[in-house]
This record gives C-alpha cells, sequence and structure tokens, in this order.
C-alpha cells in the first residue's frame, strides 16, 4: 500500500494537470452545450419548416448515435478534410454538438408543458417572437429543465473520461499512465474511481442548492 | 471500395453489438426489478445498501467501471472475460437507473388494488407478482427505451476490452484504408439505424401490451 | 368619429365562413358586449380586431387608421390594445406587478419606478396592491382574472378587450370580476367584452351586440334585448342563458 501511495505523490503533478483537464473539458462543454441547445431549442420553435425539420433532424441524429462516434468521426475524419485540430478541441465540439442536442430535447420537453396562452397574451401585449422567447419561453423553460440540466452536467463530468480515448491527457488518461508503469492495475483503477465519485458529489450538492434557488410557487417540478 | 463496402464490413461487427446490448439490457432489467423490489422494504441495511448502490452506480463513468472490471479485478485474482466484463459493467449501471424508473412506477400503483388484493388473501410476493409488477412495466416503457438506448450508446466502448463489434471493425479498417471520415459516419449510420429499429420494437411490445387506462405518460 | 368601425368583416377558416360581413362601433368611452351562441364567431371577432387573427376581407378602423393593409405596425396597435384572456394567461414566472410592469419596461420603455407607479395605481383601483408580489400560482382565479385585467390596464390602451372573463371562474369568483369590470365600467373605460354570461353583460355595457352565424343580428340595451325581444333567435338565446329566477 505504501508502494502504491508514494506512486501517487510522485505522480502528483501529472495526476493535477489531468484533473486540470478534465475540469477545464467538463466546465467548457457545460457551458457550449447549453447555450447551443438554447440556440437549438429556438430553431425548433421557428417558423419556417425547412429549419425545424433539419433541427429535429439534428438532435434526432446526435441523441441516436452513440457519443464515441461523434469523437472518433471528428479526431479520425476532419484530418482527412485537412483541418487538423488539438485533441481538446476536437473534444470540445465533439461533446458540444452532442450535448446541445440533448440539452434542447429537455427544454422542447418543458416547453410542451407550458401553458400557451401565456404566448397569446405576450401577442396580444405586442411582442415580437423573440421577445417573447428571451422574456416569457426561456425564463420558464429553463426553471422547469434544472434537474434534467443539471443531470447533463454531471454525465458530462462522467463523459469526460471517454476524451482519453482521443488522446485527450485527461484525469483517466493520466492514472492509466501511472498504471501502465507500476502495474497496480486494481488499486489505480479504484482510485480513479473514487476520485469520481467525489467529483460527482461535488455537483450534486451544488445541483441541488441551484434547484432551491430557482424555485417558484407553481414551478413545482 | 466504395462507401457500400465499408458499410458491409462494418455490419459484420453488428452482430456482436446487438448481442452485447440484449444482454446488457438483460442483466439491467434483472438488477434493476431486484433494487427497486428490496426499495419496497422497510429493514435500514437495505435502505443503506440501496443508497450506497444507487450513489455508487450512478457516479461511477462506464469506462471506469469498465476499466476497474476487466484490467483492475485480475490484480486481486479475479479474471472475468471480456463479454462478461462489458455485460456486468452496463448491467449494474444502467440497473441503477432503472431501478429509479421502476420505483416511480411502483409508488403509482394504487393502494386500494393492493388492499383488495390482501383482502383476497395474496400474500406480500403474490401481490408483487400479478397485481405491482405487470402495473410497473407498462408504466415504466418510456423510462425503459431510455435506459434501453442509452446501453446501446455504450456498446462502442466494448473495443477496449477487445470485442469484435463495430467499432473495433470500423478502427481496423480506418487502419488500413485511412478513410476514416467515410469510416466513422457509415459507423453512425449503422448504429441510428440499429437505434431506431430497436425503438420500433420497443414500441410495437409495448403496443403488444398495452392496456386502456394504463398507458405511460 | 368612432374608436373602432369594423366594415363587413369576413374570416374563413378552411373553406369555412365564421364571420360573414360583421358591422360594428366603438366610440371613445362605450362598452359594449358581444354575445351570442357558441361558434357564433365572437371570440374570433375579438382575435381579428387585434390581429391576433388575420381577416379575410373587410376593414378594421382603428382610431381612424385602416389597419387591415399590408403595411401596418402591429406592434403599436396592439400595446393600444388591452386583451383580457378567459384561463388568465399570467405569465407564470412572475409576480403579479412584475406580470404588470414588463409591458411598461420592455415595450414602452418605462423606467422601473416609473413602470411600478404605474401598475401601483392600476393594483389598487381593482384591490390587488396587497397580492403584488404573489406568483399566479398562490392567487385564487378571481384574484388572477384580477390580476391579468390589471396587467391589461397597466398599458394605458385606448381600449380592453376582454374575452369571456368569468367563464373559467366558480359563481362567487365570477361575481368577484364582475365588481371590478363594472367599477371600470362606471369610469368609463372603453371596452369591448365576448361572454355569455349574462349577469356579466348587464353589468357591464352600454349595449349588447347580439351575434349568430357570423353577422351582427340586432343591437340594443340589455334589458331589451333579454326579455322584450321579437327574434326567435334571440329570445331562444337568452331564455337559455338567463337564470330567470
Amino acid at each position: 500500500m505504501d508502494a502504491f501511495i508514494k506512486d501517487l505523490i510522485a505522480y502528483w503533478p501529472q495526476i493535477l494537470a489531468g484533473l486540470k483537464n478534465t475540469a477545464l473539458l467538463m466546465v467548457i462543454m457545460s457551458v457550449t452545450g447549453l447555450s447551443g441547445g438554447i440556440g437549438i431549442f429556438y430553431l425548433t420553435l421557428s417558423k419556417h419548416k425547412i429549419v425545424r425539420t433539419w433541427t429535429e433532424a439534428y438532435i434526432s441524429f446526435f441523441i441516436g448515435t452513440p457519443l464515441l462516434v461523434h469523437l472518433f468521426l471528428l479526431y479520425y475524419g476532419l484530418p482527412e478534410l485537412g483541418i487538423s485540430l488539438s485533441s481538446l478541441t476536437v473534444a470540445v465540439v465533439g461533446f458540444t454538438l452532442n450535448v446541445s442536442a440533448y440539452n434542447a430535447r429537455y427544454l422542447t420537453t418543458a416547453y410542451n408543458g407550458l401553458d400557451k396562452t401565456e404566448l397569446e397574451a405576450a401577442r396580444a401585449q405586442g411582442f415580437t417572437q423573440t421577445e417573447t422567447f428571451r422574456l416569457i419561453i426561456l425564463p420558464q423553460v429553463l426553471r422547469l429543465s434544472v434537474p434534467s440540466l443539471t443531470n447533463q452536467v454531471i454525465q458530462n463530468l462522467k463523459d469526460t473520461s471517454v476524451a482519453f480515448l482521443i488522446q485527450f491527457p485527461d484525469f483517466f488518461a493520466q492514472m492509466q499512465e501511472i498504471a501502465s508503469v507500476n502495474f497496480q492495475f486494481f488499486k489505480v483503477y479504484m482510485t480513479a474511481g473514487l476520485v469520481y465519485l467525489a467529483l460527482v458529489s461535488i455537483i450534486v450538492l451544488a445541483a441541488r442548492r441551484l434547484e432551491k434557488h430557482v424555485a417558484l410557487p407553481g414551478f413545482q417540478t | 471500395m466504395t462507401f457500400w463496402n465499408i458499410l458491409i464490413i462494418l455490419a459484420r461487427g453488428a452482430g456482436y453489438t446487438i448481442l452485447v446490448t440484449l444482454a446488457s439490457i438483460s442483466a439491467g432489467l434483472a438488477v434493476g426489478l431486484l433494487l427497486a423490489v428490496l426499495g419496497t422494504m422497510q429493514h435500514k441495511a437495505v435502505k443503506l445498501f440501496l443508497a450506497a448502490y444507487t450513489y455508487i452506480f450512478r457516479g461511477l463513468p462506464v469506462l471506469v467501471l469498465l476499466f476497474i472490471v476487466f484490467f483492475g479485478l485480475p490484480g486481486i485474482g479475479i479474471r472475468i472475460s471480456p463479454f462478461v466484463s462489458m455485460v456486468l459493467s452496463l448491467g449494474l449501471i444502467s440497473g441503477a437507473y432503472l431501478a429509479e424508473v421502476f420505483r416511480g412506477a411502483i409508488a403509482a400503483v394504487d393502494r386500494d388494488e393492493i388492499l383488495a388484493a390482501e383482502a383476497m388473501g395474496m400474500n406480500r410476493a403474490e401481490i408483487f407478482l400479478y397485481i405491482t409488477m405487470p402495473q410497473m412495466f407498462r408504466m415504466s416503457v418510456p423510462g425503459m427505451i431510455n435506459e434501453f438506448t442509452s446501453i446501446l450508446k455504450y456498446t462502442p466502448f466494448a473495443y477496449t476490452v477487445g470485442i469484435p463489434e463495430i467499432m473495433k471493425e470500423a478502427m481496423s479498417l480506418a487502419a488500413i484504408t485511412l478513410r476514416g471520415l467515410e469510416i466513422y459516419l457509415a459507423v453512425g449510420i449503422i448504429y441510428f439505424i440499429i437505434y431506431k429499429l430497436f425503438v420500433l420494437l420497443f414500441m410495437a411490445l409495448e403496443k403488444r401490451f398495452r392496456i386502456p387506462g394504463l398507458a405511460p405518460e | 368619429m368612432a374608436l373602432i368601425e369594423v366594415k363587413n368583416l369576413v374570416k374563413t377558416f378552411d373553406g369555412k365562413a365564421v364571420l360573414q360581413g360583421i358591422n360594428l362601433e366603438l366610440s371613445e368611452g362605450q362598452s359594449k358586449v358581444l354575445m351570442g351562441a357558441s361558434g357564433c364567431g365572437k371570440s374570433t371577432l375579438l382575435r381579428c380586431l387585434n390581429l391576433l387573427l388575420s381577416p379575410s376581407s373587410g376593414q378594421i378602423i382603428f382610431k381612424g387608421e385602416d389597419i387591415t393593409r399590408p403595411k401596418v405596425d402591429i406592434r403599436k396597435i396592439r400595446e393600444d390594445i388591452g386583451f383580457v384572456f378567459q384561463d388568465f394567461a399570467l405569465y407564470r414566472h412572475l409576480t403579479v406587478e412584475e406580470n404588470a410592469t414588463l409591458g411598461l419596461r420592455k415595450l414602452k420603455k418605462m423606467k422601473m419606478k416609473e413602470a411600478v407607479e404605474k401598475a401601483t395605481y392600476e393594483l389598487e383601483r381593482v384591490g390587488m396592491f396587497e397580492h403584488r408580489n404573489k406568483y399566479p400560482a398562490q392567487l385564487s382565479g378571481g384574484q388572477k382574472q384580477r390580476a391579468a385585467i390589471v396587467r391589461a390596464l397597466a398599458m394605458d390602451p385606448a381600449v380592453l378587450f376582454l374575452d369571456e372573463p368569468t367563464s373559467s371562474l366558480d359563481p362567487q369568483m365570477s361575481r368577484e370580476v364582475v365588481n371590478v369590470i363594472n367599477k371600470l365600467f362606471l369610469d368609463n373605460i372603453t371596452m369591448l367584452c365576448v361572454t355569455h354570461d349574462a349577469f356579466l353583460a348587464k353589468y357591464i355595457s352600454d349595449t349588447i351586440v347580439f351575434i349568430d352565424e357570423g353577422v351582427v343580428v340586432a343591437e340594443d340595451i340589455a334589458e331589451r334585448l333579454f326579455y322584450e325581444s321579437a327574434d326567435p333567435r334571440i329570445k331562444q338565446f337568452f331564455m337559455s342563458v338567463i337564470d330567470h329566477r
């Protein structure tokens, strides 16, 4: 056991770097995934059938295919088109495309539960479609979707571990390195598992507080 | 080699993909059902176990669990085959989510119906088997479809433990032909088709067993 | 000159003509109630007047302007028409006061302080000031409708449209809302109301306009229309909606 702990301490700088990368990726993709999700959700409400159809197709495709396929497609496919990007960029783009599709779907589910006459009232008051979206639809839809959206963030954290498969030096990748050197596979991977559990717990606590904060009378989920 | 050729070659791996998916779904159902039944018990120890189980298996990334099972366990003398490792990992994790879905459905069963069954003379096991479970399954359909398609989307990880499903075929092909773009696009298309077929299948099953008044929300 | 003039308004849906040539006038300070059987087109008419629905043909003159012509500024018109819905349609994520100030701040570009002042005036007028920080989910039906009226009045519209304002309320709350609208009526607020509630109609109207199958059949004061009409359609309608105890 002491040898194992000695190894952890010795490799600490790498582990820290890996944790930083994991955190970085998770934060970036959560932000871009949410903004992207809102944008795509906005498109699903478009009055032009062709926009709605293509948006639905996009959402359908990214929800219906594995995340790994998205990442591999970008990582191995783009160089063929002459575009070469860092693994971080590929990871961010791939995850964003994936996550924004799911977020858009959650927002749409919430939207279907809205009282549509509120939208009629907004039109009757003189608000434009965009204003109605910004002032009436979005605030309500985001509140109603908080549980799904925060669950997605937790999922994002767990999904960062997949990034190592496209050579992104995240926490899991670093732990692999250590295991390949000291052959303590069991201890190393168990430690990695515990670290992820701890990280997830932090996010869950933050999520609960957020849910309490945005709860309004009339928004019981 | 045309795009069509690529599709055919990759489709060879589809058999394994479907096999892994179905096996994992069965495992997940078994685990989820077991956990849901445990959830109806009042013992403190059981509740503690459930809380711990849920915490662990909803917090671990699938890939990490897979590596612990396949690469880690041999370190303490337990060797598990690639296929079983994959199915076990997916089963344990999806079981945790399915348990949640089932728990909600069980709670939605009318108390009065259970009372009536008790009054008829049924014991707890019979009540669960004949009254609760049939209703629970029908009300869990959306949740199950969600979880099963999730399992399908995790199967690509199987290549890391050597199972020759679609992803593995794709990587071999890509290494030889260097046509990553078309190959992974084809992979996406095949998965999408399998996904759609699965959904259609489940919905057909749901329709076959649907009861008026007990449709999923 | 009348505030609103409707000339031969026709509205068809899928080949079926719901409005078949409506002629109507509303002057400032007047209050008219539109009544008729379900499907006669009265709600459709209301929604055509603020262009929530597009008329198929005919003219609508609002404040001297023909608003059925193509290049009209819809937003300005809608800001000038207050709309109260049957199911309240309050913005669920905003308090009563915020519901009232939203339009003032975002459409009329008022500063928060001014907007609150204006909202306060209307809140006090309908007796909702003490509930101004509550959310719609915390209000009773009658309170919700009063809040909706505040939201409409806060914009200082030239006219108030009410679409079945009491139809979603039980008798007691209905009375509460009738009292409020009656108060507005006595304050000479220009109103156009659609309802099948004869009790409401009597207390808030200068005249009642009876519509049947998409055309105006008669217009008269409540008492005469309810009890002394010769037209069998009108007689039959009011037999069924008035409590003759």
